[in-house]
């Protein structure tokens, strides 16, 4: 059963004629983790607010449809209730900063403290959150101070410590170093099965490593949801995205016409070994 | 190498934020004209703060920075501007003008250009960048990858000597991403110098000839690309991981390449160029 629907959704901003999402429709379940492509501009982040419920307030409304979590539309959750159901980390990870906290450990405090937990409660999510983002060394630095990727960390480590049900990132690892990247990527895959993740990102490789399942949003629309080789191999998905290294030096080989017939293209650096060695054979090498 | 040869030398820099730990211990490096330099290191290696040194934005606590001969702790910021435009990381952090156009203009205005001239000059920026359909949008308004390119365009059109691009690939498509290159190859023909801070090891294999690593507050690797991504001591000090292409290069044996292109060029030798199909 889906934990979270996006129903027929369509939104454009105020004063814009493009509508950004076109009628969207696609729902989440449990645990899945799921990474949304799309071009620069082609409504990542809007989508990923909306799912997180961020934009229903104020001025910007859906011109149709809804995001229901447990069948409930967000405009009927309280803020409360909603920041501990999903969190959303944003592109900007010093625009994420309570802004009230002196210290690392401080701002991973802040959101639990405003659901007025008991403080040891807090403090435990503080110490689990600080472990599984590796910020441990960090927990007494001023935040401010922080390193772009350091901030990127800690803005997920805060969001972890409210136990949400749905973690939706956009573009998490832009800002992170291989080293911390695979290692964040390791977290995360470490999550409870539970945690529902919904990635937004243009670099292949993190969507790779931690999604399953892959949607490619495409001028208002979804026009490929499935296993991560079927969405990439989508001709639109190629031409906006581009293709890995791995994939473009085969396609390259293959346009050639020096690639096995039937062998597919790889994704992966590992993948591409397996695939070049046996390309090689197929040559007589 | 002769600091009077660079437009730009770093000479034992050391730098510590106010009560912090030293993030730079010694660097020390000199760059030449039209050379297109990748900075890379780990997270937290100081290079955000190498680039802020190089601009004048922060001044080194011992050590010297030079940009064409002027020492940037002795030079204003706004006369160091005429020699080194830096596009910073977060775009909304530079941009303050209520329309994208005027975010254009308002470098070359402050440069002395007026008229025809200026409007000329954010013509052709608008057209690089690929934002000529937004020109009287809010710059806010925008996603993105499209603010960063106001954030380049408004560096652009001072047209600096020196260009200072902090993790300029972030976030980019792969059409964005060409867009980026199309102008950093047009830079350097033109004889600009350019100094990416770049964790995209691809695009660093794309389009740097030289790398200068971080690690430890010191300079760990300072060589031309492919060198530095054929020693594998330098690439694990500096923490970074090597393209796929050089990758599989390596892994069959082949000779090393660093972009697809040349490794498919390079598998397709070795295979005898028998086709298959």
């Amino acid at each position: 059963m889906a934990l979270i629907e996006v129903e027929d959704l369509s939104f454009r901003y105020p004063g814009t004629e493009q509508l950004v999402l076109d009628r969207i429709s696609v729902a989440f379940a449990e645990g899945e983790r799921v990474a949304v492509l799309a071009a620069n501009g082609g409504g990542k982040t809007t989508f990923a607010r909306w799912l997180a419920g961020l934009l229903p307030e104020g001025i910007l409304r859906a011109e149709r449809g809804h995001v229901r979590m447990h069948g409930r539309s967000w405009p009927d959750w309280t803020a409360a209730e909603r920041a501990a159901a999903v969190q959303y980390v944003g592109q900007v990870p010093s625009q994420q900063l309570s802004g009230a906290a002196f210290t690392v450990a401080e701002e991973i405090a802040f959101g639990p403290s405003n659901l007025a937990l008991p403080i040891p409660e807090v403090r435990a999510r503080v110490a689990e959150s600080l472990a599984i983002c590796n910020l441990e060394q960090l927990a007494k630095r001023d935040p401010f101070t922080l390193s772009g990727g350091e901030q990127q960390r800690l803005s997920i480590a805060a969001a972890l410590a409210m136990r949400p049900r749905i973690l939706v990132l956009d573009e998490p690892t832009s800002n992170l170093d291989p080293a911390s990247r695979d290692a964040f990527i390791e977290q995360l895959a470490a999550l409870p099965a539970a945690l529902t993740v919904v990635v937004c990102e243009v670099a292949l490789r993190p969507c790779l490593a931690l999604a399953q399942r892959f949607l490619f949003l495409h001028e208002g629309h979804i026009i490929a949801d499935g296993a991560p080789a079927d969405v990439l191999s989508h001709p639109a998905c190629v031409a906006i995205f581009g293709m890995t290294g791995v994939a473009r030096a085969a396609a390259d080989v293959r346009e050639r016409g020096c690639w096995p017939l039937g062998l597919e293209l790889p994704l992966t650096l590992e993948a591409g070994l397996r695939s070049f060695r046996t390309a090689e054979r197929a040559l007589g090498r | 190498m002769r600091s009077g040869d660079n437009v730009l030398s770093v000479d034992g820099v050391a730098f510590a934020y106010p009560g912090g730990s030293p993030v730079l211990t010694e660097v020390s490096f000199g760059v030449r004209s039209g050379e297109v330099i990748a900075i890379v290191g780990r997270n937290g290696a100081g290079k955000s703060t190498l680039l802020r040194l190089l601009n004048g934005l922060l001044s080194p606590l011992r050590g010297r920075v030079t940009v064409n001969g002027k020492a940037t702790s002795e030079t204003p910021v706004h006369i160091l501007a005429r020699h080194i435009g830096t596009v910073f990381q977060a775009p909304e952090q530079q941009i303050f003008n209520a329309k994208v156009e005027a975010e254009i203009a308002f470098g070359p205005r402050r440069l002395g250009l007026t008229g025809s001239v200026l409007r000329a000059r954010v013509a052709e920026t608008l057209d690089r960048i690929g934002l000529a359909h937004v020109a009287g949008r809010h710059p806010l308004d925008l996603d993105a990858a499209a603010l960063r390119f106001v954030a380049l365009g408004s560096v652009l059109a001072m047209k600096p000597p020196i260009l200072l691009l902090d993790e300029p690939q972030r976030g980019l498509d792969a059409l964005s991403l060409e867009r980026l290159e199309a102008i950093i190859v047009q830079e350097a023909a033109a004889g600009t110098t350019v100094l990416a801070v770049c964790h995209d090891m691809d695009f660093v294999a794309r389009r740097a000839r030289r790398v200068v690593a971080l690690a430890a507050g010191e300079v760990a690797a300072d060589c031309p690309t492919l060198a530095f991504f054929t020693d594998p001591d330098l690439t694990r000090k500096s923490g970074v991981e090597i393209p796929d292409p050089l990758a599989l290069s390596q892994s069959l044996d082949l000779p090393p390449t660093l972009t697809p292109s040349a490794f498919a060029a390079s598998f397709i030798a070795h295979a005898g160029g028998k086709r298959t199909a």
